[in-house]
């Protein structure tokens, strides 16, 4: 299972049945190890989206994220390829490394989005200390 | 067994000269004399940021000796920017487990020696690691939970002006605060962005600063009533509702069960405004007033000195400053000093029975909640 342009990678408790975005760590919500991906449309709507004035080190001006909600109400942070949307945009999303971004709908092609630096902390998913 | 604050002392809030060691015995000095420096068999210590090369290899020992402490026993916690809540909340446990007799509980940070960048990257580590990978930081997330609660109940950002002029007019009568002038609702609103909805007055700053208090049994003014403390997912795309605090409503809800007393009989409360907006929506999570109607509480100044619920008559983390660690025990501190009536200049208009003060740890994932009052009250 790969994701394409059109889909993300989902994830599944195979317990509680919680649908989430994946990440190294059990269900958010019952704790179970037992996760299923799987691959769920990479199109949704942003429900809230900012501009930091000071990005962290590793980004660069413009620096926007955006809250997306997609398929099965999961939500992911993104960060935002173009202009600031509002909320209720319809967007697609991809997954790149560690990290989401999105892009305003309908809009073809892929912009040159900016990338975080090397040496940016984006690099992998540690967990939380 | 009850256990109550009996000595309170500040070291003033603001950008300070001195160093975490000095600011820290500054306070602590303050509340043991409080106390005609009665013997303290327990030392707690609050810090958030790891001071590295500026601070002491270990701010506790350091302390206790500096204080004279070296008979007592001790240790360091570190919850975020609810650190001085925790600290307090387990100095009591640890009196009420029978072993200890007096405590001195002492939370101090020193930001303002660092560049901004470097701090908001050390304060970045309370967010979930995938949030930070896509470069957020705390205003950022707190801008999206903001803009998710000002549409879900159709509110402006005047709203959250109105909380920070009313934090900035309180800070002005508290000696202990960081910023001692007012600002208007133009001034908040004309004020730079940080990270839109939140501009910089909608904001805390940087700040140094430390308080302690002397835990002790019995009973006064500032008996310990009830506390409690909450989680909620730090990955916050993990939250189904942002217009909301879990972790608040939990440690709300345990406060108030283990205190044996409702909301209705809380007659100040300080609230964690690291960001105007979380004063709007922490109030609704305390139970004062319903999803979406806080707004109102500062619109029409039920949250004065003389109002229905003064909220925040220290300032709050706006206008007291936010030195991160000590920030949670000023809030309790601030409530101690007007059940005791010590707060001078900055006293609410009567002198309260019972005060509830409230602290968020990182984008809210650790938030604890604490009622101080007359025991019986």
């Amino acid at each position: 299972m790969s994701e394409t342009a059109d889909t993300i990678e989902l994830a599944r408790c195979a317990s509680c049945q919680a649908r989430f975005l994946p990440g190294e760590g059990p269900c958010p919500r019952c704790g179970s190890t037992e996760v299923q991906l799987y691959l769920a449309s990479a199109i949704g709507r942003v429900l809230a989206a900012t501009e930091l004035e000071v990005p962290p080190p590793g980004w660069s001006k413009p620096h926007l994220l955006a809250l997306v909600e997609v398929a099965d109400a999961v939500r992911l942070l993104a960060v935002v390829d173009g202009s600031l949307p509002s909320p209720g945009t319809v967007v697609s999303v991809r997954a790149e490394g560690a990290i989401y971004r999105s892009r305003s709908e309908p809009e073809s092609g892929r912009g040159e989005g900016e990338s975080p630096r090397p040496g940016n902390s984006g690099a992998s998913f540690e967990p939380p200390r | 067994m009850s256990v109550q604050v009996s000595a309170i002392g500040f070291a003033r809030f603001g950008k300070r000269p001195e160093g975490l060691v000095e600011l820290a015995a500054e306070s602590a000095n303050r509340a043991l004399e409080g106390i005609g420096r009665r013997p303290i068999d327990l030392l707690v210590v609050g810090t958030m940021l790891d001071h590295g090369p500026r601070g002491p290899a270990s701010i506790l020992p350091t302390l206790a000796s500096r204080l004279g402490l070296e008979a007592a026993a001790g240790y360091r916690v570190d919850g975020a920017s609810a650190t001085g809540a925790m600290a307090f909340q387990h100095a009591v446990l640890a009196l009420e487990s029978g072993r200890f007799e007096r405590a001195l509980v002492v939370a101090a940070e020193k930001m303002t020696d660092r560049p901004t960048a470097e701090l908001t990257g050390e304060i970045a580590g309370s967010l979930h690691a995938s949030e930070v990978a896509a470069g957020a930081t705390l205003p950022a997330l707190a801008a999206l939970i903001t803009q998710r609660y000002l549409e879900r109940y159709g509110g402006s950002t005047a709203s959250l002006d109105a909380v920070s002029v009313h934090a900035r007019a309180m800070a002005a009568r508290n000696p202990n605060a960081q910023f001692r002038d007012e600002v208007t609702r133009e001034g908040v609103a004309a004020s730079r962005p940080i990270a839109l909805p939140l501009r910089l007055l909608h904001c805390s700053a940087i700040s140094d600063g430390a308080v302690a208090v002397v835990l002790e049994r019995g009973d006064g003014p500032a008996t310990v009533r009830g506390f409690g403390q909450g989680f909620d997912a730090v990955r916050i795309v993990d939250r189904s509702d942002l217009t909301t605090s879990t972790a608040t409503r939990v440690a709300a809800q345990r406060a108030y069960e283990s205190a044996r007393l409702t909301r209705r009989e809380i007659e100040v409360a300080e609230v964690h405004d690291a960001f105007a907006p979380f004063a709007l929506l922490h109030l609704e999570d305390l139970g004062f007033c319903g999803p979406g109607e806080s707004a109102e509480w500062f619109e029409k100044g039920w949250v004065a000195p003389d109002g229905r619920l003064p909220v925040n008559p220290s300032g709050g983390l706006i206008g007291r400053g936010h030195p991160i660690g000590a920030t949670g025990l000023a809030a309790i501190a601030e409530v101690a000093l007007q059940l005791r009536a010590e707060a001078a200049g900055h006293a609410i208009a009567h002198v309260p029975r019972v005060g509830l003060a409230q602290s968020v740890g990182g984008i809210a994932s650790q938030n604890w909640v604490t009622i101080l009052g007359r025991e019986g009250a």
